[in-house]
């Protein structure tokens, strides 16, 4: 401050020296441009009260900061008597921040961060409380599915509340007018999907005469993470969720499995008959979705509803009719799991020193959980945002949930309709249908084993060894890779660390059991 | 240095010097004002840059935010032996300078040449036009740029290969084959960045005294010649200036671009140090991994600059220092 | 102004003019671009391809940014930030770039080394996030102004300009009794209009184009600039750049991204031509006469 100050005062007294500098003081104006720099910013410390808990929460913005101390803030401020002083922070800097924030000591009471490397080494070095314990003790969070918060255990200890989210989203999406009229079937085998893809892309079932349309469309993010349509497929035909491990404890990458192989077999053909988009390989997400939603492809598997695509698809193809069934393959529905959660809840030690305050915010997030907070968090407040009608409610304003209620929807804890909902939202068919398809494949989903286990090679090089993979995927279903450059990538992806990763995993999974 | 300046210390119009100490003494003096004209910048250089240097040391550590530059352990070279022994280093290194080469070949010139181009105009009025013209996609992002670029070149009806394909009959994946990666790069650069790259200089030409270009045309040179004997000397200490400055960011491609621009396909000839920087830092949270990668790239820029910096003086130019 | 007409003049007038079109419609293209699809509805938008003029004009994107009042605060975050930020940037940049460009100064070749020593090293985010926080700026615009109030890189430029303007004009001033403050401010600054045009514009649109300064110093989301929105909205839409843990963001219409691109991208676009009679050749001559 005071370095800042002299500073300032210095620039000050040479701007003012310069006007004097010439004897004659005809012009004595301009240098005042930057006094009033010394305003600091006093942040008066808050009186201790001991009534509302003061929480400071730092998650990532959503499209907008909604203001401080609107009517949600208010009342989730109400209900669980607290103070809230949320940092909303955007993406495009988040890590970052959170990493400087770390540094700096400058933590908030609640952290919201990512099931990545760099965390979990802060996990394990005890920068967060440990919740495990705690969770026994608060209604609602020890009713919620173990599963949620195993996803996030670092060497079997939770040190984070899960933002819940679906496990098995994934769906398939299809054009219902177009398999109608041709007498198509939903595809199951992957034989199937290739009559399917085939007879989508040959025919016109747009009508226009043009040879515009595709059975399915990749986008360049087609193999990656959890939503890797390749993934999907070879889940559906029977296969691992990433990685496959026996009862000996031996993993094997999803891209050693013969599902997996089968599915990239498919894609190639696919590729080599022009049935599926050339350019997948540079094409982005949004290219992708514009397609679909201008009518030009008939199936799609998605995390989305297929409510927003039907809406969005009627405004360009009036007559389009979408539907919506579970991933159903040979051997009966299979999705494989997602990690259940959009970001992890953490509570820093270093700002949350004792055990009462932390019970305070474990208090916090459970009332988070009771009825009242599910419907607001949910739904945002009666008359503003929805209105009540029997046994459904109605939303009201479509844009104002979006600015006012979503910010908070997206980072506070909130299963949906599956917890503690009393009255649920009307929607439409087809939104609902996709809602009970998301539902029911928390029964079907196929876990990825390795999913919470550690191995050094992963934190040091997983993204690089699974960029080789990837990049392999693309190259052969392009044919630029035959059946030998294929195996001779995953032998390079073994020699390069693949191997260790197996072995690592295998150890943490034996040891994991014991 | 020190040399280099009691060298220029003996100054015409000031009295035979004594003593070294006496004339460092009543240089100093004599310069009172200007001394004190440099202090806030000085002030400013040693507090935002010089006392956050210690952060270099970050290559040396195992860094964690959480343990911080006090707590985390110090490991020596380990970084710099991992990166140098990592079997990607030779493609790494080739691709980034083939790149770096590239810039300075193709797009370091281009804002010069149309500089003069510009400089030719007579009317200000359609000068002044293009101008405004030219340096507006200096203003549009990378994301937007290259998604431009998707429109107009994917396979896909892409309007220009949908051109290409009814002159020629057939097309070319110019996003996704190897070969294309670096015309496109250069291209884009080039496209987005000419316009801006003039603006500098231009106000060097607009330094340039008319009378010489009258006094040239009296003598009779042509067009040609004026641009080569008057324009262009004009502005040769500014390119040779803007010259050195951009050695010293050599190994920088500029990650959000190439980065947008690298597919599976051509990965082997799009991946820069920047990239895999940003794989390792970012991603895995690798930071003192990241900013020995880093160091190495300043060390490099160092080297150059100071080498271009002597070859320049050697030539009798002004050069950066 | 006398030109001679020949044959070998003519041809090199209408190449240049020719070749100079040309270029600034190529690129002026993406501009194009993305004012056009703002104006697009997006049903038009959904069928893809390059559209450069509308075909079904629409004004719901404006519509919807003008209904939210954070576009139009950090606006205005951005334009404080950008007029008082190159001030200083000037102020500071030009007092310390006169001396340095004085070949007779003492110290003066290491202070230079010094500099462009900064150009290629520096400690990197976390080091620098504790400078700024110990000079009390985090959490006020002062941070993004006051860290980065010299750019090295300009400096080194703007010396070199400086050492340009002939030393007999400053001598005489000298004899009329100027300090050396006195001949920056009185001789050489007016005389380097197109130089300090040139930097000014250089600083503007650095000031303009913050936004990673901004989400790391600045808490209060009420603070945030224009492109720290703009980033939230087009580049993460684009879902290849940033955190892909995140996956819920709300992804705004082709259209809307493009609105908010015009909306943020405008006004600094406005500022060149303002600044274009300083580049006029012979600025520098015709002062000194006048």
């Amino acid at each position: 401050m005071k370095k800042r100050m002299a500073l300032l005062m210095g620039g000050a007294l040479l701007a003012t020296t310069v006007l004097s500098a010439c004897g004659s003081n005809n012009e004595q104006n301009a240098a005042g441009g930057n006094t009033d720099a010394a305003k600091g910013n006093t942040n008066s410390p808050a009186v201790e009260d001991t009534a509302p808990l003061e929480l400071s929460i730092a998650v990532h913005q959503a499209a907008e900061a909604p203001a401080k101390g609107n009517p949600m803030e208010q009342a989730i401020e109400k209900y669980t008597n607290t103070k809230l002083s949320f940092q909303w922070i955007p993406n495009s800097g988040y890590d970052e921040k959170i990493n400087v924030m770390i540094a700096s000591g400058e933590l908030p009471k609640i952290l919201k961060v990512s099931y990545v490397p760099n965390i979990i080494s802060a996990m394990q070095a005890d920068v967060f409380w440990e919740l495990g314990p705690y969770l026994q003790d608060y209604k609602n969070l020890a009713a919620q599915p173990e599963t949620y918060y195993d996803n996030i255990k670092v060497d079997g200890k939770l040190y984070g509340l899960p933002v819940f989210r679906n496990v098995g989203r994934a769906a398939l999406q299809y054009r219902k007018d177009w398999f109608d009229e041709s007498g198509l079937q939903v595809p199951k085998t992957l034989d199937d999907w290739y009559n399917v893809l085939k007879a989508v892309a040959e025919g016109d079932p747009d009508k226009n005469g043009k040879n515009d349309t595709y059975g399915f469309m990749l986008d360049k993010n087609y193999n990656q993470n959890v939503f890797s349509t390749l993934t999907r497929l070879s889940v559906m035909q029977g296969g691992p969720n990433k990685w496959g491990v026996d009862d000996q404890g031996n993993f094997t990458p999803e891209f050693m499995t013969p599902e997996f192989t089968d599915t990239l077999n498919l894609f190639r053909k696919l590729y080599a008959e022009k049935l599926i988009n050339q350019d997948f390989a540079v094409t982005d997400s949004q290219t992708v979705d514009k397609a679909y939603e201008a009518g030009r492809v008939a199936l799609r598997i998605s995390g989305g509803n297929a409510q927003s695509m039907q809406s969005n698809l009627e405004k360009v193809v009036p007559t389009a009719v979408m539907d919506v069934v579970g991933l159903e393959g040979s051997a009966g529905i299979r999705v494989p799991a997602e990690s259940g959660n959009a970001g992890i809840l953490a509570i820093p030690k270093s700002s949350v020193q004792s055990e009462a305050e932390l019970k305070r915010i474990m208090t916090f997030f459970d009332q988070l959980l009771d009825k009242e907070m599910v419907n607001l968090i949910n739904k945002g407040i009666e008359g503003t945002h929805y209105t009540v009608e029997g046994d459904y409610t109605l939303p009201l304003d479509k844009d104002a949930d979006a600015k006012e209620v979503k910010p908070y929807r997206d980072t506070l804890l909130q299963r949906g309709e599956s917890y503690n909902m009393d009255k649920l939202m009307k929607q439409t068919e087809l939104f609902e249908k996709n809602n009970k398809v998301v539902t029911e494949n928390e029964k079907y989903v196929v876990t990825n084993p390795a999913l919470t286990l550690i191995s050094n090679t992963f934190t040091e090089r997983g993204s690089e060894l699974e960029q080789m993979i990837t990049d392999a995927e693309t190259k052969y279903i392009m044919g630029k890779l035959d059946e030998a450059g294929w195996n001779a990538e995953i032998e390079k992806w073994k020699q390069a660390g693949g191997s260790g990763l197996m072995e690592e995993y295998k150890e943490a999974y034996l040891r994991n059991k014991k | 240095m020190k040399q280099n300046v009691s060298i220029s210390a003996g100054l015409p119009g000031t009295k035979a010097p004594r003593g070294k100490a006496d004339t460092l003494l009543r240089d100093i003096i004599r310069d009172k004002w200007l001394y004190l004209m440099l202090l806030p910048g000085i002030i400013y250089f040693i507090i935002f840059k010089y006392v956050p240097m210690y952060g270099v040391s970050m290559a040396f550590m195992d860094y964690k935010p959480y343990t911080g530059f006090l707590g985390s352990p110090w490991v020596g070279f380990k970084h710099f032996e991992r990166f140098f022994s990592e079997p990607q280093f030779g493609m790494l290194f080739r691709n980034t300078v083939i790149l770096a080469v590239y810039n300075l070949v193709f797009f370091f010139p281009m804002p010069i040449i149309l500089s003069l181009m510009l400089n030719e105009v007579r009317r200000a009025k359609f000068k002044n036009f293009v101008q405004t013209l030219i340096y507006i996609p200096h203003f549009v992002s990378w994301v937007v740029v290259v998604g431009i670029f998707y429109i107009l070149l994917t396979t896909e009806n892409g309007i220009l290969n949908e051109l290409l394909y009814q002159i020629t009959g057939r097309k070319i994946a110019f996003l996704l084959e190897a070969e294309w990666f670096r015309t496109m790069i250069i291209t884009q650069s080039i496209w987005k960045e000419i316009g801006w790259g003039t603006v500098i200089f231009l106000a060097a030409l607009a330094g340039v005294d008319l009378q010489q270009y009258e006094a040239a045309r009296i003598d009779g040179a042509s067009r040609w010649r004026q641009l080569w004997h008057i324009t262009l000397p004009a502005i040769r200490s500014t390119i040779i200036i803007l010259f050195i400055l951009r050695l010293g960011n050599f190994l920088d491609s500029g990650f959000e671009h190439i980065f947008l621009m690298i597919t599976p396909t051509n990965r082997e000839v799009g991946e820069v140090f920047d990239t895999y920087v940003y794989t390792k830092g970012m991603t895995q949270g690798q930071y003192s991994y990241s900013s020995a990668v880093g160091l190495f790239k300043s060390a490099v820029g160092l080297v150059l600059v100071l080498g271009s910096n002597w070859l320049a003086k050697k030539f009798g130019e002004e050069g950066v220092y | 102004m006398l030109q001679d007409k020949t044959i070998g003049n003519r041809i090199f007038d209408i190449t240049n003019y020719t070749l100079l079109i040309l270029i600034g419609l190529i690129c002026v293209l993406p501009f194009v671009y993305v004012l056009a699809v703002s104006f697009t509805s997006p049903a038009e938008v959904a069928k893809g391809g390059l559209i450069l003029w509308p075909k079904e004009w629409s004004l719901a994107s404006y519509r919807y940014i003008f209904s939210t009042d954070t576009l139009f605060r950090s606006m205005l975050v951005s334009i404080y930030i950008t007029v008082v930020g190159t001030f200083i940037n000037l102020l500071f940049t030009s007092l310390m770039a006169y001396p340095l460009a004085k070949a007779t100064l003492r110290g003066r070749q290491f202070i230079l080394l010094a500099v462009l020593f900064t150009m290629l090293f520096g400690g990197g985010m976390i080091p620098t996030y504790f400078v700024v926080k110990a000079m009390g700026l985090t959490n006020s615009l002062w941070s993004l102004m006051i860290p980065n109030a010299i750019s090295a890189f300009n400096l080194i430029v703007l010396k070199n300009f400086f050492q340009q303007i002939p030393d007999g004009l400053e001598d005489s001033a000298r004899i009329d009794g100027c300090t050396d403050v006195g001949v920056l401010f009185r001789i050489v600054l007016p005389l380097s209009m197109p130089a300090m045009a040139t930097f000014g514009l250089f600083y503007a649109v650095g000031h303009w184009n913050q936004f990673f300064s901004a989400i790391l110093y600045i808490n209060d989301s009420r603070l945030y600039p224009i492109q720290v929105l703009l980033r939230q909205i087009v580049i993460l839409a684009q879902g290849s750049i940033g955190d892909t843990s995140i996956d819920n963001v709300e992804i705004q219409p082709l259209t809307i991204r493009m609105a908010v691109i015009v909306f943020a991208t405008v006004p600094i676009l406005l500022v060149y031509p303002f600044l274009q009679k300083h580049f006029a050749k012979g600025v520098m001559l015709g002062s000194v006469k006048g």
